[in-house]
């Protein structure tokens, strides 16, 4: 497996007020897989998908992502590993307000040493007639493109999704799905996306459904729906 | 049920307002120290200002002091003193003799006075007998002279029995055409009738102090005319003429109106630094802020939350600033004014000026900008603050940039994003700059003065006669000297001189009548060029001589004009070999002392630099700290002001993975590369100011100190920013470290 996740647990506050997030969380993604976690609120998707991202650090367990293990890794390598294998994608978008649609895909640019062609990439996101254009003139959804620039640019090995279409409407929401499966498809990015539209788990290779902070079951789906079929 | 209900529930957000404080301590601290300081600063000199002030005005009437003196070449007439009378003079005798104490120390003595003029005793007591004297207390106080020492006036030892004020000098002008008076190297003195005999009367003048009668106008003109006309007139100073008794009064007056300036200039930039900060605290809350609109709290509630803070800060800062001024800056200033004027005893009095100058009016001023930032921006609705877009004009397009690095760009970005923010900052690091070189420049600026005088000196010994003497000294050379007076106020010595003078080196004479040479300095001070008119008076005479510049004389410490001597001779309708005067480098030992009116050396010229040193010395650091002081906190709230704005970004790319160093400095290096530009590019216009403010200053000054900055303070002040924002770099750099990855993602929640 190219992403191996074994008995992470996490847990918040002390003593009574301690609340366990995460309890042995075991699973395995292969490279370039869409891999789906479905789960309900409070269920610890958001704080798994942070762990693998290096942003929150596990009390126990392991994570290996290719030769790199990232659990006991000081701040510095974090930041590191970040850079050289990571894209995030955010449900709301975080863009820089003051930059523009092409500096806010450059920002994510700067951290690669081989970049994607940025012009190339901004007309693939549908991006080109805003590129000179501030987040606040552009719709959720061109903002989100443009969140999916940053993250693409440097054409990560691991992209992490967190509720990307959550703030979307629903056609909005099936663009930029398509474009998360283009992306997978052109450059073969390993993909991991934290959803609770239980819907989208039909775009992926992998589905890992999480429920109170543990792993209820993995499902490997033989058949894929392309993301423009999807309904919800 | 009713029963069982909970009361109204307080307003919750009245507990925040002290979780702000704490979250934000370090801008409160900053803007609390930063009005603590100014406040106390100026209402510290403003009280001691006032206070000394009216004690120095009520001296007038406490102590008598004389409606003017005159001084004679002998004993008043009894036809010239009825003459007077008439003119409802009432005079009173004032005798004084100057007597060398050691070398270049002159002590004035004078009967003890019991009518006009009267002195403050400021320690020990008034001297008994034929042996005892009482000097000035900052002459003694400037040569360790202290009561029970012994001082020799004329051929006898006076016993020291204590140290007064005289109130007819409180600044200790030996000459009223002195450029500056001297108090390390002058004191005046009073002894008894008996004492002031036993001196001998080698070096008496006699001087006459008058007072005007009361209910009765004086016409000047007359009495002016009538004291000329004697022929025997050889000084004659009106009070409101008189540099001894009137210059204290002044310097009074013209320092209030600089900190004044001085604390409204950081005042306007304390409003705006509150104005932005408070801004940036609305773009930082602003979730918050649409989620309580929404919910129902209204504009009125939040606008009081967010006025809390600033009214507490600015308010306990007032009281404290007071507190400071009234105990601890009162006294620094007070030492000052007595460490430079012989002033008298003083109360501390309560000024409400200051309080109104220094505390309300600021206050109203800070507060109304917060207010009016606060109400301008919590007029925008819920759902634009939910959204944060707290901007009033439909979606702004973004400024087209060069196409510069990444990199460049974002910083580019980021300046123009706080471009308001930076605006300030700008006018703050030149107002402080401002500050910088008065505290740093104005100690060069006299050395160079002094220096000027030693590079520039004509020669080592001026004799002026009071007839014409011969002398044998190898190199004597006979000059002519005159003091004339311009526009009523400035003494302008004339010179005559012999053609290709061995001691007025490289100058060219003009050879036509009524067209003279000026000196740099004159020229400097009043804006003169070659081909101007020049009006000067005689100054205990009538005439009056239009003359023309010639041309400029490098001779920066003295307002002189130069003409040769056969043309002085005309000009002043002398004999053709008049000359009252020998330029010397040699001392000239074989003319009778009696002839010589004074002798001018290199001491006497350089009085002025050591006095304003004396003065302004302990002033100045000071002047120098409270702008460094100004740079550290202006340079820490605005670029902390830009690190929290953004603080939400800074997370957001360190998740992406920038290094803490990479993003931080994303916003400290824009910052960093304003200051840097702030610090070199105002400079020229603070060193402008300085000069507009130097010129305006120094036109109530008799004479010229040429406005001088040394190249160094060009180098050393933007080098004082940048170290100061280095410090401040450290600081926020620790503080982008501590901003945690979570921050970006609490934010999304």
């Amino acid at each position: 497996m190219y992403l191996e996740v074994k008995g992470i647990r996490k847990g918040f506050g002390e003593g009574d007020s301690r609340v366990e997030v995460l309890k042995d969380i075991d699973f395995g993604v292969e490279k370039g897989e869409i891999c789906v976690m479905l789960g309900p609120s409070g269920s610890g998707k958001s704080t798994l998908l942070n762990i693998v991202g290096g942003i929150e650090s596990a009390d126990a367990g392991a994570i290996k992502v290719g030769a790199d293990e990232l659990v006991g890794m000081k701040e510095k390598d974090l930041s590191s590993y970040r850079r050289r294998h990571l894209g995030y994608i955010f449900q709301s978008y975080n863009l820089i307000g003051n930059l523009t649609v092409k500096e806010n895909i450059e920002v994510g640019g700067y951290l690669s040493d081989n970049p994607l062609p940025i012009d190339d990439l901004i007309k693939k996101l549908g991006l080109w007639e805003h590129k000179d254009k501030i987040p606040n003139q552009i719709s959720g959804g061109q903002q989100q493109r443009t969140s999916i620039g940053r993250a693409m640019i440097k054409n990560p090995d691991i992209l992490l999704c967190d509720e990307p279409t959550g703030a979307l409407d629903y056609s909005t929401s099936k663009e930029i799905l398509k474009l998360i499966e283009d992306v997978n498809a052109e450059y073969g990015n390993t993909i991991l996306m934290v959803t609770h539209n239980d819907a989208i788990k039909q775009m992926a290779d992998r589905v890992i459904r999480l429920h109170d902070g543990a792993v209820r079951d993995v499902q490997v789906n033989e058949s894929k729906m392309r993301a423009e079929d999807l309904e919800w | 049920m009713e029963g069982s209900r909970q009361g109204r529930i307080k307003n919750p957000l009245r507990r925040r307002w002290i979780r702000e404080l704490r979250d934000d301590k370090g801008k409160y601290i900053a803007l609390f120290l930063f009005l603590t300081l100014t406040i106390g600063f100026v209402s510290g000199f403003l009280v001691a200002d006032n206070s000394m002030k009216k004690a120095y005005d009520d001296g007038f009437e406490k102590y008598n002091i004389e409606d003017g003196h005159f001084s004679l070449a002998m004993p008043i007439p009894d036809d010239l003193k009825k003459d007077l009378e008439n003119e409802n003079i009432k005079l009173t005798e004032q005798f004084y003799q100057d007597e060398d104490i050691s070398k270049n120390k002159t002590v004035r003595a004078f009967k003890i006075r019991k009518k006009v003029n009267k002195s403050c005793l400021m320690e020990g007591r008034m001297p008994k007998n034929e042996k005892e004297v009482v000097i000035d207390r900052l002459f003694a106080e400037n040569n360790g002279i202290e009561i029970g020492h012994r001082i020799k006036l004329g051929y006898f030892k006076y016993n020291i029995t204590g140290l007064v004020a005289l109130s007819d000098y409180s600044a200790l002008f030996r000459n009223n055409s002195d450029m500056m008076f001297n108090a390390t190297n002058f004191s005046v003195a009073l002894v008894t009738e008996d004492g002031f005999n036993r001196i001998g009367f080698k070096n008496i003048v006699f001087q006459y102090a008058w007072e005007e009668q009361p209910g009765e106008n004086v016409d000047y003109k007359k009495v002016e005319d009538i004291l000329k006309d004697s022929g025997i007139l050889t000084d004659y100073v009106r009070q409101k003429d008189n540099q001894a008794i009137m210059f204290t009064g002044d310097d009074m007056g013209g320092d209030k109106a600089m900190f004044i300036m001085l604390l409204y200039i950081v005042i306007v930039i304390m409003a705006f630094v509150f104005g932005v900060t408070t801004k940036s605290l609305i773009e930082q809350e602003s979730t918050t802020i649409g989620a309580l609109r929404a919910s129902g709290f209204t504009k009125g509630e939040l606008l009081a939350h967010y006025l809390k803070l600033p009214v507490m800060v600015v308010l306990i800062a007032a009281i404290i600033g007071n507190l400071l001024g009234y105990l601890g800056m009162k006294r620094i200033v007070v030492n000052m004014y007595f460490h430079s004027y012989s002033l008298t005893t003083y109360k501390t009095l309560w000024n409400s000026e200051a309080f109104l100058l220094t505390t309300v009016i600021p206050i109203i001023i800070i507060l109304l900008v917060t207010f009016l930032m606060l109400v301008r921006m919590l007029s925008l609705p819920p759902l634009q603050f939910l959204r944060k877009e707290l901007t009033r004009k439909k979606k702004k397009r973004a400024a087209r940039l060069p196409n510069w690095s990444f990199m460049r760009r974002f910083r580019l970005r980021v300046i123009i994003q706080n471009r308001l923010g930076y605006a300030v900052l700008i006018v703050g690091i030149m107002m402080a700059s401002l500050l910088l070189i008065f505290g740093m420049g104005m100690k060069p600026l006299m050395d160079s003065f002094r220096a000027d005088i030693e590079n520039t000196q004509i020669a080592k010994y001026q004799y002026v006669l009071k007839a014409k003497a011969k002398t044998d000294v190898k190199g004597a050379e006979k000059y002519c000297v005159n003091t004339l007076n311009y526009q009523g106020k400035e003494d302008i010595m004339a010179y005559g001189i012999k053609e290709e003078s061995a001691y007025v080196k490289d100058i060219k004479l003009p050879d036509e009548e009524g067209i003279v040479l000026i000196s740099s300095g004159f020229a400097e001070k009043y804006e003169l060029k070659k081909g101007d008119r020049i009006k000067l008076n005689e100054t205990y005479g009538k005439n009056e001589y239009e003359l023309k510049v010639g041309g400029i004389y490098e001779y920066p410490p003295a307002l002189s004009i130069f003409m040769e001597r056969g043309m002085y001779n005309k000009v002043f309708d002398e004999k053709d070999d008049y000359y009252n005067g020998y330029f010397s480098d040699k001392k000239i030992k074989d003319i009778d002392e009696r002839l010589i009116a004074s002798t001018i050396t290199l001491k006497d010229m350089t009085l002025i630099s050591d006095q304003l040193n004396d003065s302004f010395g302990a002033i100045l650091p000071m002047f120098g700290a409270f702008a460094i002081i100004i740079y550290v906190l202006l340079l820490y709230l605005l670029a902390k002001m830009i690190i929290d704005k953004n603080s939400q970004n800074i997370s957001m790319l360190k998740i992406l993975g920038y290094t803490s160093r990479e993003a931080g400095g994303i916003y400290s290096k824009a910052t960093a590369i304003v200051v840097v530009c702030a610090l070199i590019f105002t400079l020229p216009l603070s060193e402008r100011l300085m000069r507009v403010l130097y010129f305006y200053f120094m036109k109530d000054i008799n004479g010229w100190l040429t406005y001088y900055l040394p190249a160094w303070l060009f180098v050393l002040i933007p080098t004082i920013g940048i170290v100061c924002y280095f410090f401040i770099h450290l600081l926020l750099t620790k503080k982008v470290r501590h901003v945690g990855l979570a921050h970006a993602l609490r934010s999304m929640e």
